[in-house]
């Protein structure tokens, strides 16, 4: 009798101290653990403002939806080989997920299968790969942003033209994309002759070069698209120098403190440019969402804007084209 | 578990548990709740100081602006500047143009937070604090909204939301302007206006760390519903977030909470005295979140505290359950028929009691188990004197002497009758070794009795048996007369000269009945009466044996109040009473 009441007294505290631990364990398990994401981007170079105000938007997202979020990338956009063994690096930390901005459109898919093959949540932002392994792409719908330089262009030329498109890299496929828009939009007026895609390997001065070279062998009426800032940037630069801006339209993408300027002088007509932070933002989101198992969809457009100097100064506009206050 | 035959310890343990376990609850609960307000109210109060000290931080920036503006549009070499329409030299123009710049510098003297100080006259002229500064030559200053506003409101200070300032050349800060449309000194003609520049960056550092809880921040808006400032603004402008400008807008200062679900956010919001508001915005489930905290170790408290109080039921039950328990245990000693036992009396008032009890039962029990095996063993005793007494050699010895005698005196017809009476005298005595006989038997014995008795004393005895036919079908004990009778014949009728008569006849009352047995013998002193029915030193003696033998029997077997009584005088003869019950009275098959 008395053996049993021990056993039973003995019994009921066992059974209390597991079900405290439990709703201990259980509280503890859903409210310590933040999620681990690495966010690997293509340059860490804070001059280049895209990816400054990108990782803005990841910091923002992470202190939202508490994750713990690392913030990686290549010195250099071109350097593939630097940013895959980032990726290999990242998986053996094992976070919940990787944010992955690739490089190359081609290199970077067997790394990125074998991220997903580990269970690991790839999401990828602002630049694709050839290939499915990432549960959600978020980024500017490339090609719709290339249709509206395209647009943008089309109203700045009257009666015959050519245009000329200044492509940064070869196998980026944001690129490809927006030229793919570009032509796609300006490919049906008669009037408008699109010239070769020039490519600058990635570098300012080539992308200035050459547009001085296009410049002084196309003397009509020309329209320039750069596709992205460094190119842009080159084209405006000589086209300042030669004082060609009556004559040569120039379309470009992105924003910078060049480019606003070129914008205000009338250099440039138009820039297209992306949002950078929500793409951070949302980059961040759909990862979180993706962990906890929710159900993300498979592309997700930031959206682009056209910037002309007229809406250039407004309350919406500004704090795209001027992201960092108080630098 | 729950069927209904528990131990009383389980009881005590179960109710106590249940006890402390809504109590824990209700306590749990209403702390929780209690607390959450609290917590609710006192982030409500901490964020609404925040927003006041912040308040108090921008208006005193935005005083300092407007004590430079009031400054400038009341300086005379500024008003004499912008409206002279020409200078008597450029040397003249310069020289005004430097005081005003002075001027200008001067207010800006270590104000690193001021981006700049400037006066744009309607005649194109510029005068700025910061001397390297630049206009754009892109941009017209006419389309910029602080230079409308400030056209517009007409000599009153207009304070812009946050915004790039793009008017100098090369640089695009974020700024906040104060702007004032100058007039001249006689308040009739529109001058120009007067810009200064607070850098936002000032601003920026002050809100970007101010944290209300894990997710809270805190954002500005002027009048018009425009942002300020707001760490999420580019999630505004492309519709991932959206505040509730418009509810801001409706209340002047205080607090609301959004309607939101798990995203309820708490608003505080200050209206600045120059149309700003602040805003400072909590998570609700952040102030919830920390709750779960609490709510944590309520339960893990309350957890431990229901253990404890199981252990401690549980100890204090045994120290009840187990005297009782061991009461059991000597009640079940008792059950096997051990009454050699004392239960050791514990502490506690009531056990105690119970066990004292229980050991005075014990000891009755034991003492009545004696009594009726003495009382049993008495009983056999006298039965077997009875037997004796019936069979009393000296009597049967006698009478077969008598019997003889007639014989040889040729008496046979004496003879046949004597023997027969003897015979049934026997039979009736031994009977069908029943204990109780019909009073009817009881006087065919004695009359079979007397009458032997009668033919060895002719004349010397004579009886007469009067008893009722009323009381015959009674049941009494058997044998009980005949011992009187012998003891009257041979004490009393013997010890007489002449002849004797004994008479038996019957009594009624409501309950009992008495047969009564009358001698005219000898009689019995007072001293040999009041000794004749108790018990006797010597039971060996033969005198009176039987008697005390047939008055012990009938106390046995009917109770005390019955028996016999004698009533006696010397020389005058002896009455006996013999009292029975009417209570026996046979069933009609044995009759």
């Amino acid at each position: 009798m008395i053996v049993w009441k021990h056993k039973w007294l003995s019994g009921a505290v066992a059974l209390l101290l597991v079900v405290g631990c439990l709703v201990y364990w259980i509280n503890g398990f859903s409210e310590k653990k933040a999620l681990e994401v690495t966010v690997i981007i293509k340059t860490t170079d804070d001059s280049v403002e895209f990816w400054q105000v990108l990782i803005d938007g990841v910091h923002e997202a992470a202190k939202e939806f508490d994750a713990n979020v690392q913030v990686w990338g290549s010195k250099t956009e071109t350097d593939v080989d630097e940013q895959i063994s980032l990726v290999e690096k990242a998986m053996r930390n094992r976070p919940d997920a990787i944010v992955l901005a690739a490089n190359d459109f081609d290199r970077l898919v067997p790394i990125s299968e074998k991220a997903r093959k580990s269970g690991i949540k790839l999401i990828i932002v602002d630049s694709g790969i050839n290939s499915d392994a990432a549960k959600s792409i978020v980024a500017t719908d490339n090609v719709k942003a290339g249709r509206e330089a395209g647009q943008a262009m089309h109203q700045e030329l009257t009666g015959n033209a050519k245009v000329a498109i200044i492509s940064y890299v070869k196998n980026a496929a944001s690129h490809i994309d927006r030229e793919k828009g570009v032509r796609e939009v300006l490919g049906q007026y008669p009037n408008i002759e699109l010239l070769d895609t020039y490519y600058v390997e990635g570098s300012e001065q080539n992308a200035y070069l050459k547009a001085k070279e296009i410049l002084r062998k196309h003397t009509d009426v020309l329209g320039i698209i750069g596709l992205n800032e460094p190119t842009t940037v080159g084209a405006g630069r000589a086209i300042q120098e030669l004082e060609l801006k009556e004559r040569v339209k120039l379309i470009g993408f992105d924003s910078s403190v060049n480019e606003i300027k070129l914008l205000e002088e009338g250099v440039m007509k138009a820039t297209v440019i992306q949002r950078p932070f929500q793409m951070g933002y949302l980059s961040i989101k759909t990862a979180m969402e993706a962990v906890k198992g929710k159900k993300v969809s498979k592309f997700l457009d930031t959206g682009s804007l056209v910037i002309t100097k007229q809406n250039m100064y407004d309350e919406e506009n500004q704090k795209l084209l001027f992201p960092f206050v108080g630098k | 578990m729950f069927s209904r035959l528990r131990s009383l310890q389980t009881n005590m343990v179960l109710a106590s548990v249940f006890l402390i376990l809504m109590t824990i609850l209700i306590m749990s609960f209403t702390s929780y709740y209690l607390t959450k307000d609290a917590v609710q109210s006192q982030a409500q109060s901490y964020t609404t100081e925040l927003v006041k000290q912040v308040n108090n931080n921008i208006k005193s920036y935005v005083n300092g602006m407007k004590y430079m503006s009031d400054l400038v549009a009341a300086n005379h070499s500024v008003q004499d500047y912008l409206s002279a329409t020409s200078f008597k030299s450029l040397q003249d123009e310069k020289d005004h143009k430097e005081a005003i710049s002075d001027l200008l510098e001067s207010m800006l003297f270590s104000r690193t937070d001021i981006a700049s100080a400037n006066v744009f006259g309607y005649g194109g002229q510029f005068v700025s604090g910061r001397k390297e500064l630049e206009l754009n030559p892109f941009i017209d200053r006419s389309t910029l909204s602080w230079y409308k506003n400030a056209q517009e409101a007409g000599g009153k200070n207009v304070i812009s939301p946050s915004h790039v300032q793009p008017v100098f050349k090369d640089r695009y800060p974020w700024v906040v302007s104060l702007s004032r449309e100058l007039f001249s000194r006689d308040g009739t003609r529109k001058l120009g206006v007067f810009l200064v520049d607070l850098n936002f960056s000032v601003m920026n550092d002050m809100f970007k760390d101010i944290r209300l809880g894990q997710r809270g921040y805190l954002f500005i808006i002027d009048s018009g519903g425009k942002i300020v400032y707001h760490p999420q603004q580019q999630l505004i402008y492309s519709h991932l977030k959206s505040e509730m400008i418009d509810k801001v807008l409706e209340i002047e200062s205080g607090t609301f909470v959004s309607d939101e679900g798990s995203d309820s956010r708490m608003y505080t919001v200050q209206d600045s005295d120059f149309g700003w508001k602040i805003v400072g915005v909590s998570y609700v489930s952040e102030l919830v979140g920390n709750q779960n905290e609490v709510r944590l170790s309520y339960v893990v408290l309350g957890l431990i505290c229901i253990v404890i109080a199981i252990v401690i039921s549980f100890f204090l039950s045994q120290r009840v359950s187990q005297p009782i328990k061991r009461l059991q245990d000597y009640m079940k000693e008792v059950e096997k028929g051990n009454f050699d036992i004392h239960v050791p009396v514990p502490k506690a008032i009531e056990i105690g009691r119970l066990a004292r009890a229980f050991n005075i039962m014990v000891g009755k029990i034991k003492e009545l188990m004696s009594q009726v095996v003495h009382d049993q063993e008495q009983k056999r005793k006298s039965e077997i004197n009875a037997l004796q007494a019936q069979i009393n050699p000296h009597f049967l010895y006698n009478t077969l002497d008598s019997i003889v005698w007639m014989a040889e005196s040729n008496k046979s017809k004496d003879v046949v009758l004597m023997t027969s009476a003897l015979a049934k005298l026997f039979r009736s005595s031994i009977s069908k070794g029943e204990e109780l006989v019909s009073i009817r038997t009881e006087i065919e014995h004695i009359t079979n009795y007397l009458m032997i008795q009668k033919m060895r004393y002719k004349n010397k005895l004579d009886y007469r048996i009067e008893i009722d036919d009323s009381v015959r079908d009674y049941r009494t004990i058997k044998v009980i007369l005949q011992p009187i009778v012998e003891n009257a014949i041979y004490h009393g009728i013997k010890m007489k000269h002449g002849p004797g008569l004994i008479r038996i006849t019957s009594e009624e009352t409501e309950s009992d009945i008495y047969i009564v047995i009358e001698d005219d013998g000898k009689g019995m002193d007072e001293e040999k009466l009041s000794t004749l029915l108790l018990p006797s030193p010597n039971p060996k003696e033969g005198r009176g044996v039987g008697v005390r033998n047939v008055h012990e029997r009938l106390q046995l077997y009917f109770g005390t109040q019955y028996g016999l009584t004698y009533k006696s005088a010397l020389g005058e003869g002896t009455t006996v009473y013999i009292r029975i019950p009417k209570s026996h009275r046979p069933t009609e098959d044995e009759k």
